[in-house]
Parts: C-alpha cells; structure tokens; sequence
C-alpha cells in the first residue's frame, strides 16, 4: 500500500512530528509509513486522514500485488 | 493505543538495576565459596540457607531485571513499537527453542540448560526489540534534515 501524506503535509504546512502528535504516535511511526516501510492500522489510517480532511483512499492507494 | 500488562517506563531503569547489581553479588559470592544450585544442585534442601539466598541475589535478580526491562512501556507505545514487540518475541521464542532442543540433544547437563533458558529469550528479545528502534530512530533522523 502506497500513500501521500508527504505531499499532503507539504500541502497542509505541517511536519511528521505535527502530524505525529495529532493522530498520537511517534515521528518513526509517521516517517516509516511515509517510506511504505510500515502499513498502519485501519485506526490510524482513518485517524491520518481526518487530519488532512479527505477520504481515506485519497491518502492511501493499493497497489499492484495488494 | 491501549496496551496492558506492561510495567512502567521507569521499570526500564529499575530492570538495569537489577541486571548490573548481579554482578557484584556473583563476583562476591563466588569469592566466598558460595556456588549456585544451578550448577550442581542444592547441597542443603532447606529453605534461605546462604545458597539459596545466592541464588536469589544473583540469577533471580538478572532473570528479574530482564524482565523489567523488556516489559517496560516506551515513552510513546503505538501500534508500530506494539508489532515491534511482537515480532521480537516471536523471533525470541523460535531462538530460544533451537537452543532449547540443540543443548537437549549434544549437552548432558539440565542445570546449565535451565540457566540458559532463565536468559537466552529475555536478552535475545531485548536486544533485537532495541536494535530496530535504534535503526527507526536513525532513518527518523537521517530524513529529517531532508523536511
């Protein structure tokens, strides 16, 4: 699963730790799953995209072998 | 996210504690001729004679302070530091009974393979759980000069 919250936080003027604060977790958590290294929770992934104010799948995308 | 049945944060610290403790009272002990059970059995089966206080000073405060400090909350525990934590104990468990069955087969001596149950999972589980957030944390501030 691929997402852009990077673009979506350059759009939004905030940064990881922000952003981390916001949905409760730590700055490692956002920037892992920023890098596709982590997948989040459907939890956090609703709370992520709350932050930004879009859909989920405007935030988070399947891709190809998902 | 709620997790229950970990200790405290400062436990950690308390853990460490206990861990370093040990030592001196081992290196002591051994110094005054007091040997631990585990290695030949008890010589006297009453309860808190000096060997058995020993063995509680020593190889129950290191299992003790173990204990502590891989179930201790971090600082901030969500989801990601929560699958961290189960991996690592999964990764513990599979080390622990390859040791377990390969000393079982090619070692004849119970005492020794107890002790090294008491902190092959505890010491393999915390270094691997530390390790990954140690490289979390790096990746984390390697790109964050790039934000």
């Amino acid at each position: 699963m691929k997402n852009n919250i990077r673009v979506e936080r350059a759009i939004k003027n905030i940064t990881q730790a922000d952003l981390a604060d916001a949905v409760g977790v730590s700055r490692q958590t956002i920037n892992t799953i920023e890098s596709n290294k982590y997948v989040p929770s459907t939890v956090l992934a609703l709370k992520i995209s709350r932050v930004f104010g879009k859909p989920l799948e405007e935030i988070f995308m399947l891709e190809e072998g998902d | 996210m709620k997790n229950h049945f970990l200790f405290p944060y400062w436990c950690r610290y308390l853990g460490w504690g206990c861990i370093l403790a040990h030592v001196p009272l081992s290196i002591l002990g051994k110094a005054h001729g007091i040997t631990n059970v585990l290695d030949h059995g008890p010589v006297n089966e009453s309860l808190f004679n000096s060997e058995h206080l020993f063995f509680i000073c020593t190889t129950l405060l290191m299992s003790a302070g173990l204990f502590l400090v891989a179930f201790a909350r971090e600082k901030i525990e969500d989801e990601q530091i929560w699958q961290i934590r189960l991996n690592s104990l999964r990764w513990a468990i599979y080390i622990n009974y390859i040791i377990l069955i390969a000393s079982l087969i090619l070692i004849n001596d119970t005492g020794h393979i107890l002790e090294l149950n008491l902190w092959v999972p505890l010491a393999f589980f915390i270094v691997r759980f530390r390790w990954i957030i140690f490289r979390l944390n790096k990746a984390a501030g390697g790109d964050a000069a790039l934000l």
